[in-house]
Formats: structure tokens, C-alpha cells, sequence
């Protein structure tokens, strides 16, 4: 049969397969709902229910095993149009492997047709059993798997498609798809077929080997997608100019060990800006555990006179130890003739440590930033003055500035 | 101390190549949540004018694809764990002809390894992701300005030849904030992407003598696309292997190897003797800059070559490499990947190699190579 919606190409299915009333049935409906064949994009999975694609006259996609509902919702959501339609076409083999597709697709409500061919079995590899084979097939087949089939139909309407159905007989084809494309939003449209070379041989024994008739309904907002206008990232990047001098002629490695909650990463952060005020170049990391809200929390900063290419920190400079779960990170660095700058409820040996009552002092949260302005002063690293230009733009500054200033 | 003009920022590479991607006319970022590349999808939320959180990596990029095939221009971020699931769906991008970016993040492997250490591992991996050794084009940032010029210049390959693209970048480069001078970045204009020299009917893979067919999207009124990734004709028919689909599949190769001079990015700082160079690429080529001063500060006569455009290999770099008398491959992994690609198995008594592996190669590593 020759239609707009078909090429009018050979059928490439077996003599009797059911996949030929199916294609034949889809043409008829999409005729009769009068669609331009321009206006629909076939999207195929892999496997007998796959060969369709030279019998269409519409646009075609033909992609992987099992991930043609995830393919076919991509392209709906990339022409986000609702005058074309995508209609997606997978086998029973092809919707167990790529269930999640399935379900993520109905979970969404975008506007696709999912039909699947079902015809029990793998028919292009040789006839295995699938996902969604019966056990009364798996019976006449001599499978004994015991394990009952998945119901793509119900399983769908949880996952909140618009229509859900399985039709067995050929008969109401036409109608059912006509529906299901009709429908806005996800629809899922199981339809029966037979496969004469591994399988069932006759249309009349569907009734008998396949679940029962279904068609379910959700009662839901069609999704689209939202393409927004947004703006330059780099409106976010603040310019931090030049506004203090230095004496650093060299560069400073320094590592800051603490617990999480303890604000060492936003200390590394405004010690780097601080540097940068004062005309240094630099760099900062973290590393904390993946669990980000518990125990360790290092961090790494390099004040450099000269451009940074190696932001390594083999052999740190100074290292501030905060707690006894920082201490833990950086123990192998102690000794080594670095200077360390401890808060005095560690407790450690060190000969170069220099302890002080930070967090008794300022509390937990900002010792850290205590111990830095502590070690800048004594050491005439950069002007203060520079690290309170780092913390001014912080919403809590007033009590982050408070902490610094506080003599220890 | 940088000069009155420039303009100092604490940023990091992650921003910079989302925005470069935008700005070079991606649309749609399609994330899920992988470490070391968690910026990007931040960053990727705020900016692209499409947003989409995947449910799982098949689906992300099987999304990306159908994006792609619709006329938009997406972008994803994995590293390795998500990349070896993304694998056969690459294929199928790849196969389709479909432009899209896959920026990966590398991080310490085998198998999910240390999620938050950096490393350079994936590079074998990747040169032999298409079954059948077919090319993808790879960039590689060294650092912060790379960043930038090699999305923009991924984004516009991927559309300039119809094909995905991946960004290979590591957790150093793109988690660590550095301080960098904003005017470094150039403009970037919106890659063009009307299609030209379309040939009456319209065929989705037929091409002239560009190799590259005229990309239309799907769905279009007047020209009927067939995408396929089963191999196909130049119509997009699929076949067994008749010899219009044979030379179809074999121009996915040629169109990508011939017009690498295009796309070829690398760093040459020559010496002037060709007695040693040092080819690296990555987080590595800080380290070895570094070296290179070091070295030469000891009167070593050492040139540096970081290799940008790191695959498919241009004949010019390996020109390059043959025209020096010692070569050092620097890279963090455990067996010499890109030395491997250069050189194979083969034991060349010319060539040397620094490796490591959990931490990043600092500038003694290299320094070391040469016996000082
Ligand atoms: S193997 Fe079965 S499903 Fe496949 S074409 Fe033949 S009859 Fe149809």
C-alpha cells in the first residue's frame, strides 16, 4: 500500500510478521489525522521493529538498541514545536533495555507517541525472550523462568503518561493510534504482533499469549522546555585591582587544615583575593571529604610574585593547623622546617609551630582567618589592609573583619 | 605586577569554558552530577539558555543527540565513569554526524578510582572510542586562556564538521581558582550555522568536496532528513555494506584527518638547537614551563611542545617531534598514553618518558629526566 506517510518501499519483515499490519495501521492514522509526513519524525530502536525506517516518507531517526524514547525526547524537547510530531518505535526487547528511557520520558509528559511493537521476543537476534514476554509464552516456548512480565502499560501511568494502553486486536489499530498521537503530552500505545519465524504464528492466538487489553489515563500539565535569556558569567567575576603593595619577591606556599564548618575554604578564598590586592598572582584549591559537612577540610594557596604555571604545593611554606582533623592531612609536612602556625587546642609536636588561642579567642568559625591576618602582621607578608579589602564584599564581614582585628 | 590595563580576576576554568561555549553559540547543557566536573553543571544552570538535569549518562547523551539532530548545539561534562557509559551512544552522535561538545573532566581511575585527584588517563580510552579507529577531534587546554579559545574552538569544529567534539580537560585545571587577567580573553562570535552548497533533492549525507554534509535540522518543511547510525547511504538509508555506504562511513574519517591543519592547536618554545624537547599537554604543561626556565637557566638547550588539538594526531606535530634528537613525554598517567600513540610499544632509545601517578608532575619530576 503507497501513502504519503510511506515510501511505498518493500516491507523487509518476514512473510506473515506482524510488524507489516502494524506500519500499514500507523500510515492509516496518520493519513487520516491528516498530518504533512514533513511534520512527523519516525525515531526507530533497534532490532525487526527498526527496519522501518525506508518504508517512511517522513523524517526519519534511527538510533540504539533500547534508547530510541530517550533519542525521540530529545528531539521533541530541541524543536520544542508542537505542530510536528515525534513518534518513537521500539520492539519489546527495546523497551526492557531502555525501561528507564521509558519511564523517564512518561515522568516528563513531553509531547511523544511510544509505540511498541510487541511481539514477545527478540525476533532479530533469533527469537530470546524479553522483558515483557509472557509466562504462558515462556510456557510454549519451554522457558522456564518463572519471573512474570513487566506491565509497560501500568508502569507508564504511574510514571504519569497522559495515555497509557496495550491493543491486541489489529482491528483497533487504526483508532488507538490515532489516539495516542492525538493525545498531548507522553502516550505509550503497546500493540501486539506476531513473528512467525520465532514466535506466535497467528493473529488469533494474541488474545491467548499476551497481557490483557489496557488503557489508563493521567490527568496532567503537558511539559515544555524553557530556552531562557540569561546573562555573561562574567558579570559574577569580580575585578580585584591593585590597590596595596608588597614585599614578597618570591612566592609563599600555604596550607590551611581544619574541619569542615570551621571556614577554611572561604579563608584560602580571601587569602588568594587579599594577595591579589596587594599585586600578587594566585591560586587556591580545596579538598575536603565527600561528605562535605564532616571531618577534614584542606586548602591550598599559592601567593606568587611572578605568574603561577605550577599550582602544585609540594613543600608548603607556612601551614596553619586548626584542628586535630586537619592535623591528621597535613602531619607529613610537619617538620620539615616549615612554619606552622597551630591553634592551641591541637596538640602536636613541632618545633617550628607557633601556637596561639586562636578560636578561643575569635570562636571556631574565624579562627582561622585570626591565625592569617596573625601570621600577615608578623611577617609583613602584605598590608591588612589588603585582606580586609578581601573580606569587605562578604555578608558577614563586619564579623569576619571583627575577628582579624582582635588581638591575639 | 601586571600592568594599568589588566584586569584581575580569581576565576576558574570551568567558568571560562562555559561561558566561551555560549558564547560560541551552544544552547543547551545537559547535566548530571559527576566529580571532578561539578562546576560545569553549575555553571552550565546559570548560563545556557537551555538547561536539562539527565537522569542517568545513556540518557544525557541520547538527549544531546536528539538536541543535536533538532538544529541545537548542546554541551555535557563527565568524566571517566560517565564517559564509558556515554561510549556507545558517542558512536551513535558520531555515526549521525551530529555536532555537540563532551567536556571531560579526568580524575584518577581505574573504575570510579579517586573522584577528587586529577590525573591525564583517559587519552587511550578516547583515541579508541569510535569502533572501527575512527578520529575524534580533542582539545586540550594548558591553561586558563586555552580554556577559553578551545571551547569556542571545540563548539565551532563540532558544527564546522558535523561532528562531536571532546574537550579533555582534569580536575587540577578546572576546580583550582587562579588569578587571571580578563582582558587574555578575546571575543567570541556565534558560530554560523546556516547550511551551504545544499545539492537539489537534499540528501543528510551527501557532501562536496568538503567531505562535510550541509547540516539541516530534522523536522525541516522543506527537506527530508534521515539520520541514521546504522550504516547507511549517503541518503541515510541503512545497508549491509554497498559501497556508497562503505564510502560514506569511510568519509567520516577523511573529513576530520584531512582538515586538521584547521583546528591544529600547539605551542612551540623553541631552542634553538634540536637537541631535547619535551611534548606534554594539560595540567602537565605548567610543570613543564616551569622545567623548560629551570633547565635552561642550566644551560640545557630544551624546547617545550604542548600539544593542544591532542587528537587525531597532525602529521605536522609529529614533524615536530621527529626533528629533535631526544624527546621527553610528560603526562600523569602510569604508562606514557600519548607517547604510546606517538610511538607505540616500541622501545626508542631517543625517547624518555615522565610519568606519575595520584599527584600532578611538578617541575623536578622533569627536571630530573635530564641527569643534570
Ligand atoms: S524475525 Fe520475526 S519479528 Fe523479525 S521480521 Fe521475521 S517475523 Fe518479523
Amino acid at each position: 500500500m503507497k501513502s504519503e506517510i510511506l515510501t511505498g518501499k518493500k516491507m523487509p519483515f518476514c512473510p506473515g510478521c506482524g510488524h507489516g499490519v502494524v506500519v500499514n495501521n500507523i500510515s492509516k492514522a496518520l493519513s487520516e489525522l491528516g498530518y504533512n509526513p514533513l511534520d512527523i519524525i519516525i525515531v526507530s530502536d533497534i532490532g525487526c521493529s527498526g527496519l522501518v525506517d525506508p518504508l517512511f516518507a517522513t523524517h526519519t531517526v534511527h538510533g540504539l538498541h533500547g534508547r530510541a524514547p530517550a533519542l525521540g525526547l530529545g528531539v521533541a524537547m530541541g524543536l520544542n514545536d508542537r505542530s510536528k510530531k515525534v513518534i518513537v518505535i521500539q520492539g519489546d526487547g527495546g523497551a526492557t533495555i531502555g525501561l528507564q528511557h521509558l519511564l523517564e520520558a512518561a515522568r516528563r509528559n513531553i509531547d511523544i507517541t511510544l509505540l511498541v511493537f510487541n511481539n514477545l521476543l527478540y525476533g532479530m537476534t533469533g527469537g530470546q525472550i524479553s522483558g515483557l514476554s509472557t509466562d504462558k509464552f515462556k510456557e510454549m516456548r519451554q522457558v522456564e523462568e518463572g519471573i512474570p512480565p513487566f506491565d509497560i502499560v501500568k508502569l507508564a501511568h504511574q510514571a504519569g503518561a497522559m495515555s497509557s494502553a496495550r491493543v491486541l486486536s489489529p482491528v483497533n489499530f487504526t483508532e488507538s493510534i490515532k489516539h495516542a498521537v492525538e493525545t498531548p503530552g507522553f502516550s505509550l500505545l503497546e500493540l501486539a504482533s506476531v513473528c512467525p519465524s520465532y514466535g506466535l504464528q497467528k493473529i488469533k492466538e494474541l488474545d491467548e499469549f499476551s497481557q490483557e487489553a489496557d488503557a489508563l489515563l493521567n490527568n496532567r500539565k503537558v511539559n515544555e522546555v524553557n530556552y531562557r535569556t540569561t546573562t555573561s558569567l562574567l558579570n559574577f567575576v569580580k575585578e580585584i585591582p591593585i590597590l596595596y603593595p608588597t614585599k614578597i619577591e618570591d612566592n609563599y606556599r600555604i596550607l590551611l587544615a581544619g574541619s569542615a564548618g570551621g571556614g577554611i575554604q572561604l579563608a584560602a578564598e580571601l587569602l588568594a583575593k587579599a594577595g591579589m590586592y596587594a599585586g600578587l598572582h594566585a591560586t587556591m584549591k580545596g579538598e575536603y571529604p565527600v561528605t562535605v559537612g564532616t571531618g577534614f577540610s584542606v586548602a591550598e594557596v599559592i601567593l606568587s610574585k611572578n605568574h603561577i604555571n605550577y599550582t602544585g604545593l609540594d613543600a608548603p611554606d607556612v601551614i596553619f593547623v586548626m584542628t586535630e582533623d586537619g592535623l591528621e592531612k597535613v602531619q607529613k609536612y610537619l617538620n620539615n622546617g616549615t612554619s606552622v602556625y597551630a591553634d592551641d587546642i591541637v596538640n602536636f609536636e613541632c618545633q617550628t609551630k607557633i601556637t596561639k588561642p586562636f578560636s578561643r579567642k575569635v570562636g571556631k568559625r574565624s579562627a582561622i582567618l585570626s591565625a592569617i591576618a596573625y601570621w600577615i602582621e608578623e611577617n609583613d607578608i602584605i598590608p591588612i589592609n589588603a585582606f580586609i579589602e578581601a573580606i569587605k564584599p562578604h555578608k558577614h564581614s563586619e564579623l569576619l573583619i571583627k575577628a582579624i582585628e582582635t588581638p591575639i | 605586577m601586571e600592568t594599568q590595563k589588566s584586569k584581575m580576576a580569581l576565576t576558574d576554568a570551568s567558568l571560562l569554558i562555559t561561558e566561551a561555549c555560549v558564547k560560541a553559540g551552544a544552547d543547551a547543557f545537559i547535566g548530571y552530577p559527576i566529580t571532578p566536573s561539578n562546576k560545569f553543571y553549575s555553571y552550565g544552570s546559570l548560563r545556557f539558555p537551555l538547561f536539562l538535569a539527565g537522569p542517568d549518562e545513556i540518557t544525557v547523551l541520547q538527549w544531546m543527540s536528539g538536541l543535536s539532530a533538532a538544529g541545537k548545539l548542546p554541551v555535557t561534562s563527565t568524566a571517566f565513569p560517565g564517559l564509558a557509559l556515554m561510549a556507545e551512544t558517542f558512536n551513535m552522535a558520531y555515526m549521525m554526524e551530529l555536532p555537540m561538545l563532551v567536556i571531560v573532566t579526568q580524575r584518577l581511575g581505574p573504575s570510579t578510582g579517586s573522584a577528587t585527584t586529577g590525573a591525564q588517563g583517559d587519552l587511550s580510552f578516547i583515541n579508541g572510542l569510535i569502533s572501527g579507529g575512527f578520529p575524534i577531534p580533542v582539545f586540550c587546554p594548558s591553561n586558563f586562556e586555552d580554556a577559553w579559545t578551545l571551547a569556542e574552538e571545540s563548539i565551532k569544529t563540532s558544527v564546522n564538521l558535523r561532528t562531536p567534539v571532546i574537550l579533555l580537560t582534569s580536575k587540577e585545571m578546572v576546580m583550582t581558582q587562579k588569578s587571571f587577567d580578563l582582558t587574555k580573553l578575546h571575543d567570541i562570535k556565534p558560530v554560523d550555522r546556516t547550511p551551504k552548497n545544499i545539492k537539489l533533492p537534499y540528501k543528510t549525507y551527501f557532501a562536496d568536496e568538503t567531505l562535510v554534509p550541509p547540516f539541516i535540522p530534522v523536522a525541516n518543511n522543506k527537506h527530508l532528513v534521515r539520520l541514521n547510525s546504522s550504516t547507511h547511504d549517503d541518503e541515510g538509508m541503512i545497508q549491509k555494506n554497498s559501497p556508497n555506504a562503505l564510502a560514506n562511513t569511510k568519509r567520516l574519517k577523511d573529513k576530520i584527518e584531512n582538515s586538521i591543519d584547521k583546528y591544529l592547536f600547539y605551542e612551540l618554545d623553541n631552542e634553538s638547537t634540536n637537541e631535547h624537547l619535551i611534548v606534554t599537554y594539560g595540567i602537565s604543561a605548567g610543570a613543564c614551563r616551569d622545567a623548560v626556565k629551570e633547565l635552561r637557566k642550566n644551560n640545557v638547550k630544551v624546547s617545550l611542545l604542548v600539544v593542544k588539538t591532542i587528537l587525531p594526531v597532525a602529521p605536522k606535530i609529529i614533524s615536530i617531534i621527529e626533528s629533535y634528537n631526544n624527546i621527553y613525554f610528560v603526562e600523569e598517567n602510569i604508562g606514557g598514553q600519548y607517547k604510546e600513540i606517538i610511538f607505540g610499544k616500541q622501545h626508542k632509545s631517543n625517547v624518555y618518558q615522565v610519568n606519575k601517578m595520584g599527584h600532578m608532575i611538578n617541575p623536578d619530576d622533569v627536571i630530573k629526566a635530564f641527569n643534570l
